[in-house]
């Protein structure tokens, strides 16, 4: 059953130079699926982790997120919805400073009112899992890029949403850093059915995917399946990426005829 | 593009940002400038402010500038950080530290000047306006508005200094950071919060030991080392209480997961620990500078409560007190009949025979008045007359307290000297003569008793056992303050040897006007700068703070905080800023009037209460005002 539904997507920015980000993009993504979104920059990669995270609404299209069409939403509908629904994984971490490691985890559960028991149940199992439990009570800036990226990964897991939503999570990390996180994230998805949606530039992030789409100019450009080597898949994405790239490769494969 | 031109239009074009510093700096400029108008003003030597003294008014400018000086500074340091990146940027494209600290130089001058002379401009044409204002409030007659130099020169000349400091201190402020941290910006949270539990425990103890001293104050004789030691304790304990107390109850707060957890508590108290960490020292001059406010309004409204009551405490114009065998008695009366008709004024004049006697009841003196005089007295004045049997007596109440006192009381009492029984079962209902006048015992007795006081007391402890009173009823009574006795050889009111005694209630009118007239400029002017520089402060820190809030703000609203939650979450941070240094302050003051309010009762008998919970709910009404106004632009800032 797809949990997310994205048909004909087109997003518009206006203003003085008229810009088109998404062009009637239309993909499905299916309950417990990691999907990886590549692109070269500027293909509006971040402009469909807005829509899709209900922080920017589409020119046309629709979105169904559960059979559910958030931007249709009135506005605190929307607040709960994604509150409930999203959980959220950027470069730069994005945790909050003044907060320790252990109130940043539970920030999600206290913005909807939870019990302080239940709240410390789920952090106990949530630490214990990303193995963070040493620095409960550091600041971010006093712990490490993965120990931070680890804390923002337990921040948008603590709620159990359905969707999980990473801009690059492996931005600002080294290769082993990055390594543990993708692997956590995968150990996520696989066992929790988490679903996760992860926009990368990354090819060795997107090769830890099930499935990697790939977009050129807000359009689709060529989606790859997961193989049973990873090596392999990581190969295949690498040519896609020079398809995708060469800019007159690309051009040529479109009107080789048969 | 030259270098200069590069200054200007950093500031042209940067107009938004600068925009709240400029007015802040035009704004203190017309303050200084009217305040300065008021200074010079040529009528003010005349004596025309009453005895409004130009040190006074010279002392509360000099404060101004201090206090202008202090908040120049701070905003412009809030506003050189939230500019950080910029420098950063300038710094990384290779421009020398010389070179920035010139610009940083150049634009502040460049407001500086430019608000320099918008502000006079302003003060100027609101000079009459201010002018009009005073002269209702000290009722004078005429203030008009005048051109001179001084004013002008002298409200360059300090402000121009002022931004020369300013500027050149700000910018020393470029050299502490490294370019990297400018990019940054420079409001980053530091990873532990340093404060000290024993200083967090003194700030408590030192406030709370004021006002146990402050309630104590009025009943202890030590008056002079209380108002000495209660304002450095609540100095000191001010200080503490921002610097360590508040992180240490917000510490314990923190601890406590069952208190912390909560909705919006968990961003809210972290962020407060933060502000508080960062703003302390501008918490506590906020706070000191509220308190001095506070109470200059407080006195304000009380010598206002008192000028209006000062008639109703003191019906008469003039009362003249003499001894029996004073010499001067007629020589006086006359010479005040002469100085009344002189100026035009219109009298009541009643002679009073007063006769001390001992009373059985209490073995005290009682001063004794004849039913027939005060009845004089009270005919002109349009009073109840007063009417007595044989052996009938009346109170005469010295003040509004002793009136509800004798009210219900009733004496049976013996006048010993002559033998003449009376009850005294009723008490005057108003309040006929000042206090200084009658002792805290007379009574009135009918005609028919007062004829037969054939023996004058022989008690060695009563002083002038018979004494005349002339009293003055002056219907415009506030003309009279430069009627003197002549002649006066004993020079003075207050000589106990005098065989005679002037009330003047015009005279003391005016020492009082005169000094309401100071206390109302000075009030004035200290309630005028902190209404600007409280709500600044704030609104200056809060720039700082932007970049960072934005980003949080951002995170927050992608996780699902709907825009209320963010309006909630808006208050809650901005809520204790604005008040938690007021009501402290508020705090503060309230003990200091609440054994003002003691003092004075004693001193006066006049209730200040009323006025001053006028006043503090006005100020409370301006800072409700301008926490919406702040939280409105926060708002605005925060929004996507």
């Amino acid at each position: 059953m797809p949990i997310l539904e994205i048909d004909n997507m087109t997003k518009v920015y206006e203003g003085k130079v008229t810009h088109r980000a998404i062009n009637q993009l239309s993909f499905t993504v299916e309950e417990g699926e990691f999907l990886a979104i590549m692109g070269p920059s500027g293909s509006g990669k971040t402009t469909l982790l807005n829509m899709i995270s209900t922080v920017d609404e589409p020119t046309s299209g629709t979105i169904l997120m559960k059979g559910v069409d958030p931007h249709q939403l009135p506005e605190n509908e929307l607040a709960y919805f994604r509150r409930r629904e999203l959980g959220f994984v950027f470069q730069n971490f994005n945790l909050l400073q003044t907060l320790t490691v252990e109130e940043n985890i539970v920030l999600p559960l206290t913005l909807d009112n939870q019990s302080v028991d239940e709240m410390e149940k789920r952090l106990t199992m949530i630490t214990e899992r990303l193995s963070l439990t040493q620095i409960l009570h550091k600041r971010p800036n006093e712990i490490s890029g993965g120990q931070a990226q680890r804390t923002a990964i337990g921040r948008a897991l603590i709620h159990r949403p359905s969707l999980i939503l990473a801009d690059e999570p492996t931005g600002n990390l080294d290769s082993n850093t990055s390594k543990d996180v993708l692997e956590l994230l995968m150990q996520v998805n696989q066992e929790q059915k988490t679903t996760i949606v992860m926009v990368t530039h990354d090819p060795i992030a997107a090769s830890y995917c099930d499935r990697v789409l790939f977009i050129k100019d807000g359009e689709f450009f060529n989606e790859i399946h997961k193989d049973d080597r990873r090596q392999m898949f990581f190969q295949r994405i690498l040519n896609v990426l020079s398809l995708l790239g060469g800019g007159q490769v690309g051009d040529l494969s479109t009107i080789r005829l048969p | 593009m030259t270098f200069r031109q590069f200054a200007y239009r950093n500031v042209i074009r940067n107009g938004r940002i600068y925009a709240a510093f400029f007015m802040a700096s035009c704004f203190s400029v017309s303050v200084f400038f009217i305040y300065s108008m008021l200074m010079f003003h040529p009528d003010l030597g005349k004596g025309i402010l009453g005895d409004v003294s130009i040190v006074g008014m010279a002392g509360a400018e000099v404060i101004l500038v201090l206090f202008t000086l202090f908040f120049l500074f701070y905003s412009m340091s809030a506003f050189l950080a939230a500019r950080s990146r910029e420098f950063g940027i300038l710094l990384h494209l290779g421009m020398e530290r010389r070179q920035l600290n010139r610009l940083i130089f150049r634009e502040t001058m460049l407001i500086g000047v430019t608000s320099i002379i918008i502000g006079m401009i302003f003060g100027f044409s609101f000079s009459k306006f201010f002018f009009m204002i005073v002269r209702e409030m000290l009722q004078l007659d005429s203030l008009p508005l005048y051109l001179a130099w001084q004013p002008f020169l002298l409200t360059l000349g300090v402000f121009f200094s002022a931004f020369m400091m300013i500027s050149y201190v700000s910018v020393s402020f470029s050299k502490e950071h490294k370019v990297l941290d400018l990019l940054r910006g420079v409001d980053q949270v530091e990873a532990v919060t340093p404060y000290s539990k024993a200083r967090g425990i003194k700030g408590f103890v030192y406030i709370i030991l004021a006002y146990l001293l402050a309630m104590l104050a009025p009943h202890v004789n030590f008056l002079v080392t209380l108002i000495v030691f209660i304002p450095i304790l609540v100095t000191f304990g001010t200080y503490y209480f921002f610097s360590d107390t508040i992180l240490l109850i917000l510490a314990i707060i923190r601890k406590q997961r069952k208190l912390n957890w909560k909705r919006y508590r968990l961003l809210a108290i972290a962020e407060q620990t933060h502000i508080m960490k960062n703003n302390a020292k501008m918490f506590f001059v906020v706070t000191m500078v509220s308190t001095l406010a506070f109470l200059s309004v407080g006195v304000l409204a009380a010598m206002s409560s008192y000028t209006t009551q000062y008639n109703l405490v003191n019906p008469m114009g003039l009362i003249y007190k003499g001894d029996a065998n004073n010499p001067y008695e007629k020589e006086h009366i006359n010479s005040l009949l002469n100085q009344l008709e002189e100026r035009g004024l219109s009298y009541h004049l009643t002679r009073f025979d007063v006769v001390k006697q001992t009373s059985t009841a209490t073995n005290r003196q009682v001063e004794v008045l004849r039913e027939s005089d005060i009845n004089r007295l009270l005919y002109s004045n349009n009073y109840p007359i007063v009417s007595l049997a044989k052996g009938e007596g009346m109170f005469i109440p010295n003040t509004e307290e002793d009136l509800k006192i004798l009210k219900n009381k009733r004496v049976e009492t013996v006048l010993q000297e002559n033998d003449i029984p009376i009850t005294i079962d009723r008490v005057y209902p108003r309040v006929i003569f000042p206090k200084a006048i009658i002792s805290v015992n007379a009574i009135i007795i009918s005609d028919e008793d007062f004829e037969k006081l054939w023996y004058i007391t022989s008690n060695p402890h009563i002083k002038q056992p018979v004494y005349h009173l002339f009293t003055f009823d002056i219907n415009r009574w506030v003309e009279t303050k430069d009627i003197r006795l002549e002649p006066d050889p004993y020079e003075g009111v207050f000589n106990e040897e005098a065989p005679y005694y002037l009330e003047n209630a015009g005279l003391n009118y005016s020492y009082i006007v005169a000094t309401y007239s100071l206390f109302t400029l000075v009030g004035l002017l200290v309630a005028t700068v902190f209404l600007l520089a409280s709500g600044s402060f704030i609104y200056f820190k809060l720039h700082a703070a932007l970049e960072r809030n934005q980003q949080q703000f951002e995170v927050l609203q992608r996780m699902g905080l709907s825009d209320y939650e963010m309006k909630k979450l808006v208050n809650r941070y901005l809520f204790p800023q604005f008040f938690v240094p007021w009501g402290l302050a508020l705090l503060h003051c309230t003990f200091v009037f609440a054994a003002l309010q003691v003092f004075l009762k004693d001193l006066i008998n006049i209730s200040i209460a009323k006025e001053v919970i006028l006043a503090f709910s006005f100020l409370v009404l301006i800072q409700v005002v301008y926490f919406y106004l702040i939280r409105w632009r926060y708002l605005s800032h925060m929004r996507p």
